[in-house]
C-alpha cells in the first residue's frame, strides 16, 4: 500500500454497517490524519445518526469558503449549530436513507470524504480563480501545531506551499532523502507533467516570507508544489489534486515512518545473524546431551 | 570484498589473534577482585600498548589489549549525513542488545562508533579463533547493511514519490 | 606416529594439574575455587575426591612425590597442604600462614619438600615453611624488588635457589635459604653467600613481555623464561649473555626443560613447541603436535538442523582446530623420563589446556624430536 486514501476507513466501514444492519445505540469517537477528530453518535433516538468533526484549523477554513462547499456536498444534512467543542455536525435519518445501495454508498463514501472537504476550501478557491484568471492573496491554513499549508493563485500558476516539521534528526534526514526524490523525479519523461515540486530546509520560500508563526528551526521543511492548469482544469483533475495536496504531509511521514520500521526489522534480522556467527565460537558442551525430563516427569535424551 | 578492504581486514585480524592472549589475573589494587585490566587501568604494568589499524581516516580500528582482557573499538564508514544517521542507529540497535551479545560493550569508546570488550573468561568459554572470526565477519557485515539500507531508503523514496506525482495527470 | 594420550576431563578450563609420583593420580582444578583428584583406571580417570576448602579460583597446585603432600593457592589469598589421611581416604587441609593481602598466583614445592614457595598478586613471594613447636605452617616474604604479580616460581635442585618470573618483565634468581632448615650453602654461579632474600639474578628488560614460566636447568645453572613477546630465554649465570629465541608464534605461559639441550614450551597456540640447542644455538625446532583434521562427526538430520537454528550453517566444518588442545595450554609438566636422572632426559610429558583436556605425550615418538634429541 503506497498510496494514501482520501476518506475516513473507519467512518466509511461504521456507516456501511449503519445504512445496511437495523438500528443501535452509537457512540464512537474516532481520528483522522491531522488532529481531527469525529464523533458518531445516535443522541436521540437510534435512527438520528450525528457525525461530528472536530478540525483545528476550521475558522481559517471558512473564511476561505468552507461552509459554501459543504452545504454544496451535504446540503440539507448539515446541522446549522454544530454540536459544542465540534466544527462541523452532519445529521443523517436511517429511515430516510436512498433507495438503492448504489446511492446507499455514494452517501457513504461523500461523508467519509468530510475532512477532505471541509480542508478542499483553500484549494478549491486557488484553483477556480486561477481558471478564472484571477488572483488571490495568500491563504495560510494551520492544519497542525506547528505546520501549515499556504495556498496562493498567480497569473499563469497555483503555488502550493507546506511547512513541516521533523521531530526528530532520523526523520529530518530520512525526509530530505525523500524530499529530493520529489525533486528529481520530474526528470523523468514518464512523469514531466507532473507539478514541478520544490524543496528548502529551513529557508521559506519567497511567497511566504513575512508570513507570522513562521519558526527558524533546522528541523523545518518547506515543500512548495507549482501546479499550472493542466493539473486543475477539469473537475476531475482538480477534485485529484486537491485530495492528493491535502494529503502529502501525512504521506511523506507516513513513508518516513515505514522506512524506519523497515530499518528496525532489517537491523533485528542483522542482530539474529550475527548471535548466530557468534555461536560459532562456542563449543558444543558434552554434557548436552544429558537426560532430561518431560513435564509429565518422563525422562528423554536429545540426540 | 573490495581490494583495500582485504589487507586491512587481514591486519585487523593478526592483531586480534595477538591481542586475544588472554588470562585469568586477579587484581593487584582491589582484593580478591577480578577485573578486566583494560578497563579498570589500575595497574600501568599489565596494560599493553594500543594499536590502531586504519584503512583511511572514516574506517579504523583501536585494540587495546592487556593481560586479562582486550577492547576493540570499531569506527565504521559514515560518508554522508545518511550513512552517519543509519550507522548511529545500527550501533545503538547494537548496544541495547549487549546482554546477548556477550562481548559487545554497552558504550562505545570516545571517538568511535561501536566497542567490544573481551576477557579471558570469554575466550574460556569459546574459540578464540572463532571469537576473531566474528569480529571480522561483523566489521565486514556493518558496512554491508548500512549501505545496503542507504540503497532500500533511496529506492524507497523514488517509488514513493513517483507513484505520488503520477496521480496528478491520472 | 602415535598422538598422545587425551582426556576431555570437563568442559571448563583446566587451570592447572599435577600429578603424583607414580603418576597414578592426578589433581586438577575444573576453573573453580575446587580441586579434583582423579585415578587412573584403564584408560580413564576416575573423579575420587574433591578438595574444597578454599572460596576463589584455585591458580596453582602441587604434588610433592616424596612426601605425597598437595599444595594449593588459590585467589582467595591462601593456600592450604593437603596430607592424606589413608584409615579414611581423605585428605586433610592445613591453612597456611602466607599474610598475603593479595591473591596467591603459583606454588612450587623444593625439591627437599621441606618447604615451598608461593607467588603472589601483593608483589611478594612465600618461602613456607613448617614449624614444628606451633604445628604450622608459616613463612617468611622476598619483596623487592618485586614490582608486579608473581606469575611463576621454579626450584633449583639444590634446594636454595628459587627463579620467579613476574608481569613487571623480569625473571629474578633468589636465596630462599632458610636458617635452621638449610645447611649454609654457596654456588658457583650464582653467589658465594646465599643468606635469604639475596637477589642473585634480575634479567629481562621493559621491552619484554611478562613472565609467564621460568625453569631452572636439571644439571647445569641455567634459567630459562618464556615471557609475553613470544620469546624463550635462556641465561646461564648473572652476568652471562641472555640467549633470547625469538619466535613468531603466539606467546609461550609454560616451558619444562626436557633435558639439557631441549626445552617444551607450550601457550597460547595451543601446541607445544620443542626448543633444542642444535651445532651449539638454541632454536626453535617445530611442533610437538602436528595437528590431523578431526573427523567431523556423522551429522544426522536433527543435528544439522540445530546447527542451521543456532549458527547459520549446517556443518561447523571449521569450529575446531587441528591440534590436540582446542584453547590455550596453561601448563605442561614432566610426566616421566629414563635413565638415572630422570629430570635430566625427560621422555614424556602432560600439558592441560582452557578446552578442559589433560595429554599426556611421548616427547620421543615426533619426527622433529627424534630428529633433535
Amino acid at each position: 500500500m503506497i498510496l494514501l486514501e482520501t476518506s475516513n476507513k473507519i467512518l466509511e466501514e461504521t456507516l456501511r454497517e449503519r445504512f445496511n444492519s437495523g438500528p443501535e445505540h452509537l457512540l464512537i469517537k474516532l481520528a483522522d490524519f491531522d488532529g481531527v477528530t469525529y464523533q458518531i453518535a445516535t443522541p436521540e433516538s437510534k435512527t438520528q445518526l450525528v457525525i461530528s468533526m472536530a478540525m483545528g484549523c476550521y475558522d481559517e477554513c471558512q473564511r476561505y469558503g468552507a461552509d459554501a462547499i459543504l452545504q454544496r456536498e451535504y446540503g440539507s444534512l448539515l446541522v446549522s449549530t454544530p454540536e459544542p467543542g465540534f466544527a462541523v455536525t452532519l445529521k443523517i435519518d436511517l429511515e430516510q436513507l436512498p433507495a438503492t445501495p448504489e446511492a446507499k454508498e455514494q452517501l457513504v463514501q461523500q461523508v467519509a470524504h468530510l475532512k477532505r472537504n471541509a480542508l478542499a476550501a483553500p484549494f478549491e478557491s486557488a484553483f477556480v480563480a486561477q481558471c478564472e484568471g484571477r488572483t488571490t492573496d495568500l491563504m495560510a491554513v494551520h492544519y497542525r501545531d506547528a505546520e501549515a499549508i499556504y495556498c496562493q493563485a498567480q497569473a499563469d500558476r497555483v503555488t502550493v506551499i507546506f511547512s513541516t516539521v521533523f521531530k526528530e534528526e532520523t526523520d529530518r534526514i530520512f525526509g530530505k532523502v525523500f524530499l529530493q526524490e520529489f525533486v528529481d523525479a520530474r526528470r523523468q519523461p514518464a512523469i514531466q507533467n507532473a507539478p514541478q515540486v520544490l524543496y528548502s530546509a529551513r529557508e521559506p520560500p519567497l511567497e511566504i516570507r513575512g508570513q507570522p508563526g513562521l519558526v527558524d528551526d533546522e528541523n523545518v521543511g518547506y515543500v512548495t508544489f507549482v501546479l499550472f492548469p493542466r493539473h486543475y482544469a477539469t473537475p476531475q483533475a482538480r477534485n485529484e489534486a486537491i485530495g492528493r495536496l491535502q494529503l502529502f504531509r501525512d504521506y511523506l511521514h507516513y513513508h518516513i515512518k515505514a522506512s524506519k520500521a523497515y530499518m528496525h526489522s532489517r537491523m533485528r534480522a542483522r542482530v539474529d545473524q550475527s548471535l548466530k556467527v557468534l555461536n560459532r565460537a562456542k563449543p558444543e558442551q558434552p554434557g548436552a546431551n544429558k537426560e532430561k525430563k518431560t513435564a509429565s516427569g518422563k525422562t528423554f535424551r536429545r540426540m | 570484498m573490495s581490494n583495500t578492504l582485504r589487507p586491512y581486514l587481514n591486519a585487523v585480524r593478526g592483531t586480534l589473534t595477538a591481542a586475544m592472549c588472554l588470562e585469568n589475573f586477579s587484581s593487584q589494587v582491589v582484593e580478591r577482585h577480578n577485573k578486566p585490566e583494560v578497563e579498570a587501568r589500575f595497574s600501568k604494568e599489565v596494560l599493553l600498548t594500543p594499536v590502531v589499524v586504519s584503512r583511511n581516516e572514516n574506517e579504523q580500528v583501536l585494540i587495546e589489549p592487556s593481560v586479562n582482557s582486550l577492547r576493540i573499538s570499531i569506527k565504521i564508514k559514515q560518508a554522508d549525513e545518511i550513512e552517519r544517521v543509519l550507522a548511529h542507529k545500527f550501533t545503538r540497535f547494537l548496544m541495547m542488545r549487549a546482554e546477548s551479545f556477550v562481548v559487545l560493550r554497552r558504550k562505545p569508546v570516545a571517538g568511535y562508533d561501536l566497542s567490544f570488550l573481551i576477557t579471558n573468561f570469554h575466550t574460556e568459554q569459546m574459540y578464540k579463533h572463532k571469537l576473531v572470526d566474528f569480529i571480522i565477519q561483523f566489521m565486514e557485515e556493518v558496512d554491508k547493511e548500512i549501505s545496503e539500507m542507504k540503497l532500500s531508503l533511496n529506492a524507497r523514496a523514488r517509488i514513493v514519490a513517483e507513484s505520488y506525482l503520477t496521480q496528478f495527470f491520472a | 606416529m602415535s598422538g598422545p594420550e587425551e582426556f576431555q576431563l570437563f568442559a571448563s578450563p583446566i587451570t592447572c594439574h599435577a600429578f603424583n609420583a607414580d603418576r597414578t593420580q592426578v589433581a586438577v582444578s575444573p576453573n573453580s575455587h575446587e580441586v579434583y583428584i582423579y585415578a587412573r583406571r584403564g584408560d580413564g580417570w576416575t573423579h575420587t575426591h574433591t578438595l574444597s576448602e578454599h572460596d576463589k579460583l584455585v591458580t596453582s597446585i602441587d604434588w610433592a612425590p616424596k612426601t605425597n603432600r598437595i599444595a594449593t593457592a588459590s585467589q582467595d589469598r591462601n593456600a592450604y597442604v593437603w596430607v592424606h589421611d589413608a584409615p579414611s581416604d581423605t585428605w586433610k587441609p592445613t591453612l597456611v600462614l602466607l599474610r598475603f593481602n593479595r591473591a596467591a598466583t603459583t606454588i612450587r614445592w623444593s625439591p627437599h619438600e621441606n618447604k615451598f614457595a608461593v607467588g603472589s598478586g601483593a608483589r611478594q613471594i612465600a618461602i613456607c615453611y613448617f614449624e614444628e613447636e606451633n604445628d604450622w605452617w608459616v613463612s617468611k616474604h622476598l619483596k623487592k624488588p618485586l614490582r608486579s604479580t608473581v606469575l611463576s616460581l621454579a626450584w633449583h635442585p639444590d634446594n636454595i635457589l628459587l627463579v620467579a618470573g613476574a608481569a613487571d618483565m623480569k625473571a629474578r634468581v633468589f636465596s630462599a635459604w632458610v636458617k635452621g632448615l638449610d645447611v649454609k650453602a654457596s654456588d658457583p654461579v650464582w653467589g658465594e653467600r646465599l643468606p635469604f632474600g639475596t637477589v642473585c639474578g634480575e634479567f629481562g628488560h621493559d621491552a619484554g613481555g611478562w613472565v609467564h614460566d621460568v625453569a631452572f636447568a636439571p644439571q647445569s645453572r641455567a634459567i630459562a623464561w618464556v615471557s609475553h613477546d613470544s620469546s624463550v630465554n635462556i641465561a646461564t649465570g648473572p652476568q652471562d649473555p641472555v640467549v633470547t629465541i625469538r619466535t613468531n608464534t603466539l606467546p609461550f605461559v609454560s616451558l619444562l626443560w626436557a633435558s639439557e639441550t631441549a626445552l617444551v614450551v607450550a601457550g597460547h597456540d595451543c601446541t607445544p613447541y620443542l626448543v633444542a640447542k642444535q651445532g651449539g644455538t638454541w632454536q626453535l625446532a617445530g611442533k610437538l603436535d602436528v595437528g590431523q583434521r578431526k573427523s567431523v562427526t556423522a551429522s544426522n538430520a536433527m543435528s544439522k538442523f540445530r546447527q542451521m537454528d543456532s549458527r547459520a550453517q549446517q556443518i561447523n566444518s571449521d569450529t575446531e582446530l587441528e591440534t590436540v588442545h582446542q584453547n590455550t595450554i596453561t601448563s605442561v609438566r614432566a610426566y616421566s623420563g629414563s635413565g638415572p636422572d630422570p629430570a635430566a632426559n625427560v621422555t614424556h610429558f602432560s600439558t592441560s589446556g582452557v578446552d578442559g583436556k589433560l595429554a599426556i605425550w611421548d616427547l620421543l615418538s615426533t619426527s622433529v624430536s627424534r630428529m633433535t634429541v
